[in-house]
């Protein structure tokens, strides 16, 4: 048949453009690799040098640069902190818009979307008054915090539409068994709707782990998480490519891992989010 | 959806969500507002001055290329992406074997922080020493000096968002291309419709909703890029990529122009805020249809 012949060519190339497509995604990544490994004469060397002898000194001063250790477990305390406040906070919210009728629902609803929506410096400099003066300023608290703004409504949003998908018939069962609303979203809300709730988690542990604009504006020596430490790199003065590459990959590993670990739930919470809304 | 009541409790399950986000956007909004009608620049100086931040910006040329090149890069990079992602998401739906690695790989970007991004840009961009340069020189063609001039800058960090975020306009479409009922894309192969026919006449008007929320978000969140420019160009050469959060940043902690530094804030909110409510409207009526 002429139809297959021109499927099976269309099939082909298909798989060329992904290919392509997936060698220019990951091409930067591995690069950045391998300048990691590589000494600053190799890493400058002209033609690049594909195979080269790899060394672990870039990821050894790391431990010895300042700060840097503790800015990656600064990052790991933010995102802990700022990820159960989304969470828990968001699950009695989405239950309460998901279950209840009530005056200010929908304003509420927009409020949630313009607060996601606020561009980071209208909140970072009125935060950062805020914070100087009650002493929260440079906190993994304070910090953990005003991620919230951005967090919470995506928490919401996502939680909410996985409460959807729950069978009315089992809510209906909790409440002729004699749940008040705490017993019903704890015993079928919440299990049922788990790998919902673990997908947005992630999700959000993502967008903690790289947010970059507001943990620069609000911490200083003490909470600097690892964004802030990688950004610190920047410049044209200190071409320390090696060390910045180093640090870059030790940034992204923890994201990386928990992507090949979590892919599943990671499209689920993307798509679901979108696609029912 | 079940029968919505009406009860006292569902205050207290929003009472923490309403305080939370009282604290971390209305009393900041309230703020910012408020402190673009003085002349405060951390100091003691502190004067009510009326509407004059607003006039001596609008009066700026500088305001006025900050916002349209912030605009720019939005339009361009939301596009962009758009088109790539959409395009990829129908090629890896032709895909028999391999899928799932496929789809994995392509996510890839989203994971990398933008900051990580920006970096590692500058190493593969760089004009003397990168690789993407040597390439092309290899293959013959002109070198770009990327990041380093007025007229490639802008170019270069629209460039460099489109490899961060297309993955995130390819997985939803893809998904959402997986998602559609199959009588339609029957119907339209009974009436003798080829692919791209079926692509277009059928399969992404049925993404229509699907396809305006990833519009509004890549829009808003491309209005508000900030660590791919800081991380690049920091808003050079001279000004050719300077955004409004950029400006934000420099006009508040490089100058300390805080007043100003709010103004400019409040002008962009107001601009956001008015697209996501046109927008939202928008997709009432889409969904109406």
């Amino acid at each position: 048949m002429v139809s297959s012949r021109r499927d099976q060519l269309e099939r082909t190339l298909a798989y060329l453009i992904s290919l392509a497509a997936i060698l220019l995604t990951l091409f930067p990544i591995v690069w950045l690799l391998s300048v990691s490994l590589k000494t600053q004469r190799d890493a400058f060397a002209m033609p690049p040098k594909l195979i080269f002898e790899p060394i672990g000194d870039h990821f050894l001063g790391l431990l010895e640069r300042p700060g840097f250790v503790e800015a990656f477990m600064n990052s790991v305390n933010v995102t802990a902190l700022g990820v159960f406040f989304a969470i828990s906070i968001a699950i009695f919210a989405s239950y309460g818009i998901h279950r209840f009728r009530f005056r200010g629902k929908k304003l509420f609803g927009v409020w949630l979307l313009l607060a996601y929506m606020l561009p980071e410096f209208l909140f970072i400099i009125p935060m950062f008054v805020l914070y100087q003066r009650i002493g929260w300023y440079d906190t993994d608290f304070g910090l953990a915090l005003v991620y919230q703004v951005h967090s919470l409504p995506f928490a919401v949003w996502l939680i909410r539409s996985f409460f959807k998908e729950v069978p009315r018939d089992l809510d209906d069962a909790a409440r002729i068994d004699g749940c008040n609303h705490i017993r019903t979203l704890r015993h079928v809300y919440i299990p049922m709707a788990a790998p919902g709730i673990a997908a947005t988690a992630i999700l959000t542990a993502i967008w903690i782990w790289n947010e970059l604009t507001i943990a620069l504006s609000l911490t200083f020596r003490e909470t600097q998480t690892i964004t802030v430490a990688v950004a610190s790199f920047r410049g044209y003065t200190s071409i320390n490519w090696g060390q910045m590459a180093a640090a870059s990959i030790v940034a992204i590993l923890p994201m990386l891992v928990f992507a090949i670990f979590a892919q599943k739930y990671i499209v689920k919470g993307l798509t679901l989010g979108s696609l029912k809304g | 959806m079940p029968a919505a009541a009406r009860n006292r409790v569902v205050y207290f399950l929003i009472a923490p969500a309403v305080l939370i986000l009282a604290v971390t956007s209305l009393y900041p909004a309230v703020f910012s507002f408020a402190l673009s009608f003085f002349n405060w620049n951390w100091g003691v100086q502190f004067d009510f001055i009326g509407l004059r931040n607003y006039v001596d910006l609008f009066r700026s040329a500088e305001f006025w290329q900050v916002l349209y090149q912030t605009f720019l890069f939005a339009v361009l990079a939301t596009a962009l992406e758009l088109v790539l992602g959409v395009a990829l998401a129908v090629v890896v739906d032709r895909l028999k074997f391999g899928q799932s690695i496929i789809r994995t790989l392509l996510l890839t970007p989203l994971m990398v922080s933008g900051i990580i991004v920006a970096l590692m840009s500058k190493i593969v961009l760089d004009p003397m020493l990168g690789i993407v340069n040597y390439v092309l020189i290899s293959l013959g063609m002109a070198p770009s000096p990327f990041f380093g001039t007025t007229a490639t800058a802008m170019s270069t960090v629209i460039m460099v968002d489109a490899w961060w975020q297309t993955a995130f306009v390819f997985i939803i479409v893809l998904a959402g291309l997986q998602s559609l009922p199959q009588e339609p894309l029957e119907a339209a192969r009974v009436d003798g419709a080829d692919g791209f026919q079926t692509l277009f006449r059928v399969k992404l008007p049925m993404l229509r909703t699907v396809l305006f929320t990833i519009l509004i978000f890549r829009t808003i969140d491309t209005l508000k890029v900030f660590d791919i420019i800081f991380g690049t160009t920091g808003g050079g050469p001279q000004i050719a990529t300077e955004v409004m959060q950029t400006l934000a940043y420099r006009k508040a902690f490089s100058f300390l122009q805080m007043s100003e530094a709010m103004t400019v804030m409040v002008i962009f909110s107001v601009i956001v805020l008015a697209i996501s409510l046109v927008y939202l409207r928008l997709e009432e009526r889409l969904e109406e249809d």
